[in-house]
């Protein structure tokens, strides 16, 4: 039987989707809280990402940036165990330890518009649902566009 | 009980955690366009630009390695990257590039927005610049990268997400970045960058996505758009007479330039391969020749201008890009190019005018049509009935892929890696909307009766010399040598060398996973190396779907004679 998006968190907490070793061994990737990032007076964006206890999921785990730019992240772990983060960012890519309960940062930036995945590279955090979404939105800029009548998207 | 957080400081670059040396020494600082003018003859232990030279001849003059002694050839030292979390093309990536070497150091791109230095004795790496690519780019045929252009102090590198970059080429560091692709509408770039004088030149991917194809340059220093050449005509512009006259096919047809061109210096024209039109293969919504899709088009370096053109496949559907590599060379006294189209026929064209000298077929099943030597093309199976499915040779991936041929001055003859596999398109008519793929078609390309081989052609008759044949296609570029050797890798992992003259195999490596990649040569300290980026993918399923199940890789190896 099929499920309309309006009905899946419902049925994927059913299911037991939505937590670890519960339904299956881990917790569906980015099936957590969505949130986006804020935009100072600067244009840089900022957003706050934390590991809550036992869950082994980022939230939010999708997060939300309006434009490319740079973004400063602030990440906490609250968790009883110790993880990590591999996150994109032009340049390389950027990492930081994150022992229990510890606050970090980091300073990413993507050009984007399109999404780009990042996620704990210790044991296999990324398979149990600490792997998180940064979605950027917007378009290319003007000059990069195409020269012609504007086009059907989908 | 609340709990301190400890604190984890700020995040840090991933490749500090690593034996990046993080500095290469400035040997790109004196690397002008003079010195790629004359990289071959000057320096030749020294591959300054993506073909060796303008010319496109993928030709080195060192000799160390030899038909005599090439048997005592073995690995140097290899380099690999493997990958850390989710990349887009997680199935498709690809280790496609032609290593760049400028005095001991190395310049490779890898897929994904990976670029790295290297010691090119030694295999260390010196630097590393990780682009991040968006996980839902458009890419039609796999998550790709085919190289680096130099000079003047930087590395130019274009991006998945259509953006063309500087890099420090002793740090690293980006040093200027320019969007010059639609994402949205389904562009994308993988083309290895050209530098002629003081500009870097850049054509766009996204032929199967319905856009308009465009070559752009830019300042090196600053990144300064200099001129944008669109390969298809608007309205009421030379060519726009071979598209529809109502509606936008136009807006949508292709002729993307996803692969590098050539460069002849005294006529100052660039020789630039156009790819398919869009739809591929449903041509009822584009009548016409569609120009300037499936041609070679010489451009004006200074102004972006098109001089001439020749189209090898008017209105092509059968999905055969003309965008591989016109190679220049000098017959009688006359200024020649020489192509290898995938539609199975090779071509001698007057590069001053693009006056046909001769075509001649260079695989054995050709059941789309037929060229004549002096370029009468009778088109005889394709898809031309909806939901009718139609079987033709060469397939859409074509006698020859983007991997290129090669051309000694020794031995006076072209090599090419050719592909004998056919395929089925069905047509099937679908709405145009950016950023989904527009085939116009279902394709399923043969997974038996399939070969491939290496052949030598002659340029004085258009006939085959030599072949050395091989049970799956030919899928890599080839590379020529003073040695008089052939370097050509196999979709099967082994790396070869043929004796020039005669195509014997010499010698043969396991290099563990297929070949899809541009070898390049070059020595330090006088020690002759071969370099070959190693991974199996990206369109497999057009041009070896026989072995879409082969181990994929990403590893770099360089070989030598023993010390």
């Amino acid at each position: 039987m099929a499920t309309t998006g309006g009905e899946l968190s419902g049925v994927m907490s059913e299911l037991g989707l939505d937590r670890q070793n519960k339904g299956t061994l881990g917790r569906l990737l980015a099936h957590g809280s969505l949130a986006q990032a804020e935009e100072g007076p600067d244009g840089r964006m900022h957003a706050q990402i934390r590991i809550p206890p036992d869950e082994l999921v980022w939230e939010p785990s999708i997060l939300v940036l309006p434009h490319g730019g740079d973004l400063e992240l602030e990440i906490f772990n609250d968790d009883d165990n110790t993880h990590c983060a591999v996150l994109p960012s032009n340049g390389d890519n950027q990492f930081i330890w994150l022992v229990n309960h510890s606050r970090g940062t980091a300073s990413l930036n993507l050009d984007g518009p399109g999404y780009y995945w990042y996620g704990s590279r210790t044991g296999n955090d990324e398979g149990r649902g600490l792997t998180g979404a940064i979605v950027v939105l917007g378009d290319a800029p003007p000059e990069a566009r195409l020269d012609r009548p504007e086009q059907p998207r989908p | 009980m609340t709990t301190e957080y400890v604190d984890a400081g700020h995040a840090v670059r991933h490749a500090s955690l690593s034996s990046m040396v993080g500095k290469a020494p400035p040997v790109v600082r004196g690397v002008t366009y003079e010195r790629i003018l004359n990289a071959r003859e000057r320096e030749p232990q020294n591959w300054l630009t993506y073909y060796g030279a303008y010319d496109g001849q993928r030709y080195s003059p060192l000799d160390q390695i030899n038909t005599e002694n090439v048997k005592r050839l073995t690995p140097a030292w290899a380099f690999q990257c493997g990958s850390v979390g989710m990349h887009s093309g997680a199935s498709t990536y690809s280790f496609e590039a032609a290593p760049i070497v400028v005095d001991g150091v190395m310049f490779v791109s890898g897929w994904d927005g990976w670029v790295w230095a290297l010691d090119a004795k030694t295999g260390q790496e010196l630097w590393r610049y990780k682009h991040a690519i968006p996980y839902d780019v458009s890419l039609c045929c796999g998550n790709v990268n085919r190289g680096v252009a130099v000079a003047e102090g930087k590395v130019f590198v274009v991006t998945g997400n259509a953006h063309i970059l500087a890099l420090d080429a002793e740090t690293g560091e980006c040093v200027w970045d320019k969007t010059y692709g639609d994402v949205r509408a389904g562009e994308s770039a993988t083309v290895a960058p050209l530098v002629v004088k003081d500009m870097v030149i850049v054509g766009s991917s996204g032929g199967e996505f319905g856009v308009r194809g465009h070559l752009d340059a830019f300042k090196l220093e600053t990144g300064e758009h200099v001129w944008r050449c669109y390969m298809i005509p608007k309205p009421g512009e030379p060519g726009s007479e071979t598209w529809p006259s109502e509606g936008e096919a136009w807006a949508r047809g292709g002729a993307n330039c996803w692969v590098t061109g050539t460069y002849d210096p005294d006529l100052n024209l660039l020789y630039w391969g156009t790819g398919n039109p869009a739809p591929d293969f449903d041509g009822e919504v584009r009548e016409g020749d569609n120009l300037y899709t499936d041609s070679v088009v010489a451009v004006d370096a200074d102004s972006g201008q098109i001089r001439w053109h020749y189209q090898y496949n008017p209105h092509d559907v059968w999905d055969y890009d003309s965008t591989m590599e016109n190679i220049l060379f000098e017959q009688g006294g006359r200024k020649l190019l020489a192509h290898f189209d995938k539609n199975g026929y090779w071509y001698v064209l007057d590069r001053t005018n693009g006056e046909l000298v001769r075509a001649a077929p260079f695989v054995d099943r050709i059941t789309w049509g037929e060229v004549t030597p002096d370029g009468k093309i009778t088109r005889k199976v394709y898809p031309e009935k909806e939901g009718e499915p139609v079987h033709f040779w060469p397939g859409p991936a074509g006698g020859k892929e983007w991997t290129h041929a090669a051309y000694s001055p020794r031995t006076h003859l072209f090599y090419a890696p050719v592909q004998e596999v056919g395929a089925t398109a069905t047509r099937r008519r679908r709405e145009f909307k950016e950023s989904i793929p527009y085939w116009g078609a279902g394709v399923e390309v043969d997974i038996q009766d399939m070969y491939g081989y290496v052949g030598a052609f002659d340029p004085t008759n258009g006939k085959e010399a030599w072949r050395w044949r091989n049970e799956v296609p030919m899928c890599a570029s080839v590379l020529a040598t003073g040695g008089d050797l052939v370097f050509a890798g196999e979709p099967t992992g082994e790396f070869n060398a043929l004796d020039a003259r005669t195509g014997e195999l010499l010698w043969q490596f396991q290099c563990g996973s297929g070949h899809h990649s541009s070898p390049t040569t070059y020595s330090v300290d006088g020690r002759q190396y071969i370099a070959v980026p190693v991974g199996f993918g990206a369109w497999a399923e057009g041009f070896a779907p026989m072995m879409l199940g082969a181990p994929q890789g990403d590893a770099l190896f360089v070989f030598a004679l023993p010390e």
